[in-house]
């Protein structure tokens, strides 16, 4: 990899897709200690990104910083032309529920749900009327290859089967963003590499941005563009598509 | 993507709803003790709701509601008041009810029978002739007593010597028809009555309880020895418009005719009468509410320490929540509507165990009250719709108050990706319950509250709400301390470096213990220190009793009517009687003891006519401030001096040497307070005269009971049923007999108590029991990592199972030690202010040491099942 000369190298994929989310120069501190010193990257519909780097680098404290569930002390971080750093709590908070879909590596679907319903709730949440939501998630577990499993409960799930779940969640209400962090931490090879080829066809097929934070080689393959952290600083970035 | 989405709808039908039913054995047990919590609540209303209920003028049942009355200042109305009245009146449109008013009790079915152990009946004497015209009014046309189930009945006016009218109620319950014979006691002598008919119910008033009955009123007069004599006269005006204004100037006709220095009668509005029972009790019924509000309170802190629990467990759910779009005001929301739907069905299986138990709880509280205050038959308590609605709403808004602070810890969890990698959720209570010098405050604060005099109320009430609140601030700064205990325990068992693996592994949890640790003990601290100091409070008032018991009852033998079922019963022994039986050859000496009600500034209290002499030679009284000299206990000097009980004295701020103006026929007269003696026979209070005093101003021969002291020799035993073949209407026990009896009915009144202690304790070791599966459910993954590194589950059990006992150490010392204030609190302070009467210490090792062990070892128990439970959780996993 080579080291960050030129993050421009996206520029192509900017003139042809619209731009979802920008930071600018995004700082953030724990108990003192720096955990992001000044990183700024943009995303744009349809581009797959994967954010990569030992741990410590700050990839988990970017990504929640971009998802609006962390504050950055310093720097812009802008969601389609909105200011995070201005919105209040429920303000992020209806930009994640409207905007971004999450999966997470522990899955964490909600136990009490059967996995219809785990896929239904976002739907429920933004208002969306019931005839529609059964035939989103009708289709969405059907795509994701889980539909006979539809009446399980998150327990009766192998852990492939959660994460094909919580992808079909994370997609159901058509967020701009997916925000995925290390979704095939938990899983074997096998299941690991059904669930990135699964991720890239459906940002694909819709049209979906993704953030990936990723360990794993083989998850940056199915991204356009790949941008390493080391000590809260991008160390590197590589354009698959200039590869 | 546009309608408004129902968020909360969503997150109780998805998730509140779903996680109480998957867990229905700890939401039933939570919902349970909820409900008893609010069903002591609500029993001990209904039951003091029925308690109190007899005071409505019974004849309101038979004639249309009266508008006023008239009562002699003291003892009875003569006969011929009524003309009088009639003579001031003139034409004035009002009907006149003379009454006179008996209590009589059923037969005894076994001579061994307890007192109090027989319903008591009122018997209402009336004019019934002159009611057949009031009746119409308040019947319509064809009026009148009906006759019995299967009987011909009978009118009004109709009837013969000795006929009795009784409810519908007491004809179904006792299967009697007209002519049926009803059996009785009134005063000393067995009755026969005869049943003439039944007492119906006027359209839109409430039947007339079974406790009622009705007679002529001469007929009443002649088997009383009251002819010629009247408990009160109600006024009755025509329906029509401006009744309280006719009333008010009727009143003001009757106070004009009275003489202002010797008083013929006390004019009064009917709705006053009715007030004056209930303002007196109520500061009974008010310490009875309030007892059971800490039921409540107990309840809600199991609520509190559940929902607590159940963020702690749905933490991660929460998280997910947040990621996905939901507000933190929509959690917290959703988390309120769970506290009040606990509430709302804690509280509705509260009213119906709450019902239940006022059955139950109403013989007791009626007992109590009417042994203390008056005398009134109580059957059963009637569900109340204003009292249950009542009870519903404490039960809600106290549930949704303690769920606020849950609420705002789960409102407070932040979305998936932050709290997977955060630490333990927030810390509850942290950091008031962190400082000593917060719980040093609440202790000084209480320290002056005791200080504070009791609210007093109308009627003589005394509400101790200053102490109240005292033992309040002592509970809670205890709950602060034992936090401070809980750390210097871990650090001590750290320091003796005891090698085992669960004992360390305990005390590293509770050497800087955490919010939910000091908060499980707090919780248990306060059901100790209460239940001990209970205990504390019980065993003093038992000694004290059994002391008192054992120095008053030093006669040999007690005759009372067998009637005589209450502190103020109505029934009396004549002159003949106890004459005679003074007059036995067994006896040595005889005690008469006369006595009624009067109102000392319109308070209610007790004048008793004895013989001071043998009170001093038999009795031993408790002195609280002794006489000076014998001049009270001397018949040549003692006729402006008495006797008063220690509560008189409270009641009316009075003390030794104080003159009291005792209300008298004519007048009123001074004595003057010689001696103050501990009495805890009633709440009122008494004022002890000279008999003779008692005869010459009241010239009245009735006696409310006769004391005999045998002469050497003579078998009390013997006497007593040689007493009752002779007069089968008298009540005779042997000295032993009574002290057994009064000590049976004073446990019997505590009782209630003994069961609030152990909801105290159950909901405490409860609420453990939910704080050790939370922090254990929080500690899963610590779990795990351990039993990697090779400790059994039993090893893993037996830590939690030590920790567990070690918070109840904790909780035990504080609790026990400010159980040991709140004791001197409850004797001398609130018990004082409230009944007047002061007690003798006493510590009940033995139950304190039964109590401690049981707390102990059901802590140990909660630690060592949530233990178990905890070591077959998965790490990571959701619930």
């Amino acid at each position: 990899m080579e080291p960050l000369t030129k993050t421009e190298t996206s520029s192509q994929r900017a003139d042809r897709s619209e731009l979802v989310l920008t930071a600018l120069d995004v700082t953030k501190s724990y108990a003192g200690r720096p955990v992001l010193r000044g990183v700024s990257l943009e995303l744009h519909a349809g581009e797959r990104l994967a954010l990569t780097g030992p741990s410590g680098s700050g990839k988990s404290t970017l990504l929640n910083c971009l998802g609006g569930v962390d504050r950055a002390d310093g720097g812009s971080i802008r969601f389609k032309n909105r200011a995070l750093e201005a919105l209040d709590g429920d303000g992020l908070t209806e930009v994640r529920r409207r905007d971004i879909g999450t999966i997470f590596q522990f899955f964490h679907l909600l136990p009490t749900l059967t996995a219809a319903e785990n896929v239904e709730l976002p739907l429920q949440l933004n208002g969306v009327a019931p005839a529609e939501r059964a035939e989103r998630v009708h289709a969405l577990l059907k795509r994701v290859g889980v539909l006979g499993r539809a009446q399980a409960l998150p327990g009766e799930l192998s852990g492939g089967e959660m994460q094909r779940v919580a992808i079909a969640r994370a997609l159901a209400h058509r967020p701009a963003v997916l925000l995925a962090d290390e979704p095939t931490g938990n899983l074997d090879s096998r299941n690991g590499a059904i669930i990135l080829e699964l991720l890239r066809e459906l940002s694909d097929e819709t049209g979906t941005a993704l953030l990936l934070v990723t360990h794993s080689g083989a998850a940056t393959h199915i991204c356009h563009r790949e941008i390493h952290l080391r000590d809260g600083l991008i160390a590197g970035v590589r354009d698959k598509d200039a590869d | 993507m546009a309608a408004r989405p129902p968020v909360l709808r969503i997150l109780w039908t998805r998730f509140a709803w779903r996680h109480w039913r998957m867990a229905p054995v700890s939401s039933g047990l939570l919902l349970l003790i909820l409900a008893l919590g609010v069903a002591a609540f609500f029993s001990i209303r209904l039951a003091n709701q029925a308690a109190v209920a007899g005071f409505e003028n019974f004849t309101d049942l038979i004639t249309a509601e009266s508008d006023g009355l008239i009562t002699a200042p003291v003892g009875t109305l003569p006969t011929s008041v009524l003309l009088d009245l009639r003579q001031l009146l003139g034409n004035t449109p009002v009907n006149l009810v003379p009454v006179l008013e008996t209590s009589a009790v059923p037969p005894r079915r076994a001579d061994t029978e307890g007192i109090g152990a027989r319903p008591t009946l009122q018997i209402l004497g009336l004019d019934l002739p002159a009611l057949v015209n009031l009746a119409g009014q308040a019947y319509g046309s064809g009026g009148g007593l009906a006759g019995t189930p299967g009987g011909a009945g009978r009118r009004i006016g109709d009837q013969s010597a000795a006929d009795v009218y009784i409810s519908a109620a007491l004809a179904r319950r006792d299967g009697l028809t007209n002519g049926s014979i009803l059996s009785l006691v009134i005063n000393d002598r067995p009755a026969e009555l005869r049943v003439a008919g039944v007492i119906p119910t006027p359209p839109g008033r409430p039947a007339a309880p079974a406790s009622l009955l009705i007679m002529d009123l001469p007929d009443l007069q002649a088997l009383t020895d009251k002819t010629g004599q009247l408990d009160r006269i109600e006024f009755v005006l025509e329906a029509g418009p401006h009744r309280a204004e006719r009333w008010a100037r009727i009143k003001a006709q009757l106070e004009a005719a009275n003489s202002p220095t010797a008083p013929r009668w006390v004019v009064s509005s009917s709705a006053a009468r009715r007030d004056a029972g209930l303002t007196m009790t109520r500061a009974f019924r008010l310490n009875l509410t309030i007892l059971s509000l800490l039921a409540l309170l107990v309840g809600l802190y199991l609520v509190f320490q559940g929902l607590q629990g159940a963020v702690v467990r749905r933490r991660s759910e929460i998280a997910i929540l947040r990621s996905l779009g939901v507000t933190s005001g929509q959690i917290q929301g959703a988390w309120l509507v769970e506290a009040a739907v606990v509430g709302l069905a804690g509280g509705l299986l509260g009213l119906a165990l709450g019902w239940l138990g006022a059955q139950l709880a109403v013989q007791t509280v009626g007992r109590t009250m009417h042994a203390l205050y008056f005398g009134r038959a109580v059957e059963a308590a009637a569900f109340d719709f204003k009292e249950a609605l009542l009870a519903l709403t404490v039960a809600v808004a106290a549930s949704t108050l303690a769920g606020w602070r849950p609420a705002r810890l789960a409102a407070n969890t932040p979305p998936a990706q932050i709290a997977a990698r955060a630490g333990s959720a927030s810390d509850p209570g942290g950091r008031w319950l962190n400082h000593p010098g917060f719980g040093l405050a609440l202790l000084v604060a209480g320290g002056l509250l005791t200080t504070l005099p009791p609210v007093r109320m109308d009627g003589g009430g005394r509400l101790p709400v200053a102490a109240y609140a005292a033992a309040l601030c002592w509970i809670f700064g205890a709950g602060v301390f034992a936090g401070q205990i809980l750390s210097g325990l871990g650090r001590l068992i750290q320091w003796l470096k005891i090698e085992s693996v669960p004992l360390r592994l305990a005390c590293s949890h509770l050497r800087a213990p955490g919010g939910r640790h000091r908060l499980a003990v707090a919780g248990l601290v306060c059901a100790v220190g209460m239940t001990a100091g209970m205990a504390i409070l019980v065993s003093s008032f038992d000694l004290t009793m059994r002391g008192w018991i054992a120095r008053t009852f030093q006669a040999d033998v007690y005759a009372t009517s067998d009637g005589d079922q209450t502190a103020s019963t109505i029934n009396r022994i004549v002159p003949a009687t106890w004459q005679s039986i003074a007059a036995d050859p067994a006896v040595k000496q005889a005690n008469v003891i006369q006595g009624g009600e009067i109102f000392i500034n319109g308070v209610s209290t007790l004048l008793v006519g004895h013989d001071p002499r043998f009170y001093r030679d038999y009795s031993h009284p408790a002195w609280v401030s002794a006489p000076r000299d014998d001049a009270v206990f001397d018949a040549a000097r003692n006729a402006e001096l008495v006797l008063a009980s220690e509560s008189f004295c409270e009641r009316f701020r009075l003390h030794r040497g104080d003159v009291v103006r005792v209300p008298i026929p004519g007048g009123d007269r001074p004595v003057t307070i010689a001696g103050v003696y501990a009495d805890y026979g009633n709440e009122r209070g008494s004022l002890l005269i000279e008999r003779r005093q008692f005869t010459n101003w009241f010239g009245s021969q009735l006696a409310a009971s006769v004391i005999l002291a045998l002469q050497p020799g003579e078998d009390p035993e013997a006497l007593r049923a040689k007493l009752r073949l002779a007069h089968p209407g008298l009540g005779v026990y042997t000295s032993g007999f009574l002290r057994g009896e009064a000590l049976r009915i004073f446990r019997q009144t505590f009782a209630v108590t003994y069961a609030l202690e152990l909801i105290g304790i159950i909901v405490a070791v409860a609420g453990l029991a939910f704080t050790m599966s939370s922090l254990l459910w929080e500690r899963r993954n610590d779990l795990a990592t351990l039993r990697a590194l090779g400790l059994r589950r039993r090893e893993l059990s037996a830590a939690a199972a030590l920790e567990g006992g070690l918070l109840a150490v904790a909780g035990l010392v504080a609790g026990l030690l400010v159980s040991l204030a709140l004791g001197w609190l409850l004797i001398f302070r609130i018990n004082k202010q409230t009944f007047g009467w002061t007690l003798q210490t006493d510590l009940p090792g033995a139950q304190l040491l039964v109590l401690a062990l049981l707390v102990l070892a059901s802590a140990t128990l909660a630690g060592w099942l949530a233990g178990r439970w905890a070591t077959r959780l998965p790490a990571e996993r959701e619930e």
